[in-house]
């Protein structure tokens, strides 16, 4: 029901999205994800009607939404990656204020207000001013002021950033049965892989402004279905270690983390031999070892050589 | 529009900060001033000292003779009669008012000359002096029989005041209020009946139409009206700084994205800009009335035309938190807002007059001050609270809403299209 075409923003001569084409089917979730800077929240502007692209189109069912934003800001909801409330406002009082400008009064709107904090659990509270909230609860009442025009698709970028598990896994669900039961078309954006992988049904990795890989988890881990990946634990990272295992032959990424080190290998490589031999000559004391098939975390890894997370 | 302005509101009353800004300060000030400044407003003192006349009409001898006359025929005790003649000797009223009046503790401040009727008239219209004060006929006689047997209405002394040197004139009221007021203690005797001299001889003048003169204003009026048509100019700041929060929080662009055009965004701001500015500016008045009776709460001939004047200023208010929206929007910065309110409201309110009269300015200050609209607006209040005449205030009311106008053309050419925003 929503595509992208070729979408393109440059400012003040630094490109931000370049070639960015997507789809959205309706009942979908789709998943957007990228290292910061990548593009993200610029793309979703554009879709969302408030930044004018650079050149490319964003189509509603067909029609282009550019010239003529006012069906696609109906059916759309945003959640944005800033909490867009007024601090000094209650959750109701806010929730009053976006519904009204909306169009909302009356029965229509109080019921709507209700729904909204009901979705996102946070009834009781209504009455306290946004300001003393905690984060997650901004988090989800954030997310409530999206749902007021019961939209039918929304597009979160980065709702569960920097807020505590409890809350995550909350919103998490909410998201998840507003798409599997409301049937509502859900463009999800994270940093967080397992967010993804719980979520979303197609992905598409945007990098450096560009889209860089799409398709649903299965076809993008299938990326990497003759690599395999060797996860070696350390008492203590060494260097001189790392060095010799990234010379071997045939390591396609070597990564190293306070933890331990990651290799990226061809299937099959017969390599623990020899790293246990590197690990004595270089006095390492190897803690554990461990051969995975990828993960989504480990695409991005291969696509972007960063992790999804710095 | 009506949510907005809700939101806008609300927004505010929660934010002690601001609204300590918008009301408390004011109020602050105009103590501060209207009681440091009471009646001293064109500032030195040099300029206050003033030169007034007393016209005797009185005979006070006689005065005391009739006195002692009517009190022979009465029937009291002789020594009771004894002690009142006693005392009226000693307290004759006519005496103790001259003593005061040319004694050491104002001597610096007035100056006072005897003189007879006419030359006291003469010297009125010549701007010799500021002042006539009238002892009448009988003063003594009367006086005395309030004070001492009750009988009798008192008498009233005659005060002729100069419409061309206000302040002074008032002064010099004041403090013959506060010498009656002691004299009397607490029954009153003898009171003083003003005139404005001016209202009879004007036409003589050459037709002067000095405003200055006709009911001179007090301190507190002054400052009432300084702080309110100053601090006005700060709701617009507030305004335009919360719509620099919207944007910078994003729920600026969830206004866009519930369709509505970013013009009417601007209109809600300049409305929302306007209401809060008539209630600071209904509470300030109401308050300062009620407290430093600066003016009479229930003179209702006189509020529909401050009314007026606020509505205008309110107006141009509102104009004026657009055009600072339109330039924090076009260039994404609030710098614009925090110089308006941190220097160029501070300017405007010493050309506009907020702090002293520019009456001793350079001309071509005082006109740039009648192009700001607090400067307007101050004159027009001013007007209004001395003549009450609606016609005097188109000139002054023109200015602000010319400015009101000229800023909202601005605000829309400035504000940017959407593809910036
Ligand atoms: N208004 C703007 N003016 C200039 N450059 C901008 C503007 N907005 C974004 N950019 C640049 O465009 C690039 C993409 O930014 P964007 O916010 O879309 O990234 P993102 O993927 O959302 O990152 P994050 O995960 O940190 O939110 C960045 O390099 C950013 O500096
Ligand atoms: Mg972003």
């Amino acid at each position: 029901m929503l595509e992208t075409e070729e979408l393109k923003k440059v400012f003040k001569g630094k490109v931000a999205v370049e070639g960015a084409s997507l789809y959205l089917d309706k009942g979908e979730a789709v998943g957007l994800l990228g290292p910061n800077g990548a593009g993200k929240s610029t793309t979703i502007s554009m879709i969302s009607t408030l930044l004018k692209p650079t050149s490319g189109d964003v189509r509603l069912n067909g029609k282009s939404v550019i010239q003529n934003p006012s069906e696609m800001r109906r059916v759309l909801g945003i959640v944005p990656q800033e909490i867009a409330l007024y601090p000094e406002l209650t959750a109701y009082e806010n929730l009053k204020f976006f519904g009204r400008i909306y169009g909302l009064s009356g029965k229509a709107l109080e019921s709507a207000i209700q729904q909204s904090l009901e979705l996102v659990g946070l009834a009781e509270r209504q009455k306290e001013v946004v300001k003393t909230y905690s984060g997650g609860m901004k988090r989800r009442i954030n997310i409530a002021a999206a749902m007021m025009h019961e939209p039918e698709i929304i597009i979160m970028d980065e709702p569960t950033v920097g807020i505590d598990p409890q809350s995550r896994s909350h919103i998490l669900e909410m998201v998840r049965r507003l798409n599997r039961e409301k049937g509502l078309t859900v463009l999800y954006t994270s940093h967080y892989m397992e967010e993804v992988e719980r979520l979303c049904d197609r992905v598409y990795i945007m990098d450096h402004g560009k889209i860089i890989a799409s398709g649903t988890k299965e076809e993008l881990k299938n990326i990497l279905s003759n690599e395999e990946t060797i996860w070696i634990e350390l008492n203590r990272p060494n260097e001189a270690f790392f060095q010799e295992l990234k010379s071997f032959d045939g390591t396609r990424k070597a990564f190293e983390t306070e933890q331990g080190i990651k290799l990226i290998l061809p299937k099959g490589s017969r390599v623990l031999g020899k790293i246990f031999q590197a690990s004595e000559r270089h006095r390492v004391q190897i803690v554990n070892v461990n051969v995975q098939t990828p993960s989504l975390e480990d695409v991005f890894l291969h696509l972007t050589g960063r992790k999804l997370r710095d | 529009m009506y949510a907005f302005l809700k939101k806008d509101i609300l927004v505010l009353v929660r934010n002690r900060t601001e609204l300590a800004v918008l009301l408390a300060m004011p109020f602050l000030l105009i103590a501060i001033l209207g009681f440091a400044l009471s009646g001293l407003l064109s500032g030195n003192s040099e300029a206050l000292s003033m030169e007034v006349a007393i016209v005797q009409e009185d005979d006070e001898q006689q005065g005391l003779t009739r006195f002692a006359e009517a009190l022979e025929k009465s029937e009291m005790p002789a020594a009771e009669k004894r002690r009142l003649r006693e005392a009226a000797e000693a307290t004759s009223p006519a005496t103790l008012l001259q003593e005061i009046l040319k004694g050491e503790s104002l001597s610096s401040l007035v100056k006072v000359h005897e003189m007879d009727a006419a030359a006291a008239k003469r010297a009125l219209e010549q701007e010799e002096i500021v002042a006539t004060l009238t002892i009448p006929e009988d003063f003594t006689f009367q006086t005395l029989q309030k004070m001492l047997l009750d009988a009798g209405d008192g008498s009233e002394l005659q005060l002729m005041i100069s419409d061309q040197a206000a302040t002074q004139a008032e002064v010099f009221q004041s403090i013959l209020d506060e010498i009656v007021r002691s004299l009397n203690f607490e029954s009153a005797i003898f009171r003083i009946g003003v005139e404005a001299g001016a209202e009879e001889t004007q036409p003589q003048f050459g037709g002067v139409e000095s405003i200055s003169a006709a009911e001179p204003i007090s301190s507190f009026q002054y400052y009432t009206i300084g702080m309110a048509v100053m601090f006005a100019l700060f709701v617009s700041g507030i305004i335009s700084s919360m719509a620099y929060m919207e944007k910078k929080q994003f729920v600026f662009q969830r206004i866009l994205l519930s369709n509505h055009h970013s013009f009417i965004y601007l209109t809600g701001k300049a409305i929302s800009a306007a209401v809060i500015a008539l209630c600071q500016f209904l509470i300030l008045f109401f308050f300062s009335s009620l407290i430093f009776r600066a003016f009479e709460l229930t003179d209702l001939s006189f509020w529909p035309g401050m009314l007026l004047i606020a509505a205008s200023l309110a107006v141009c208010v509102g104009a004026l938190a657009a055009f600072l929206t339109s330039l924090m929007m076009r260039f994404n910065n609030d710098t614009i807002t925090t110089v308006f309110s941190g220097i160029v409201v501070t300017i405007f309110a010493f050309l506009g007059g907020s702090f002293t009269p520019t009456d001793n300015l350079p001309v071509f200050i005082q006109q740039l001050g009648g192009w700001t609209p607090n400067g307007a607006s101050l004159q027009a209040f001013l007007i209004w609270a001395q003549t009450q005449e609606i016609g005097l205030l188109w000139e002054p009311l023109s200015h602000v809403l010319l400015v009101a106008i000229a800023l909202l053309i601005l605000s829309l050419l400035i504000f940017p299209g959407k593809g910036e925003a």
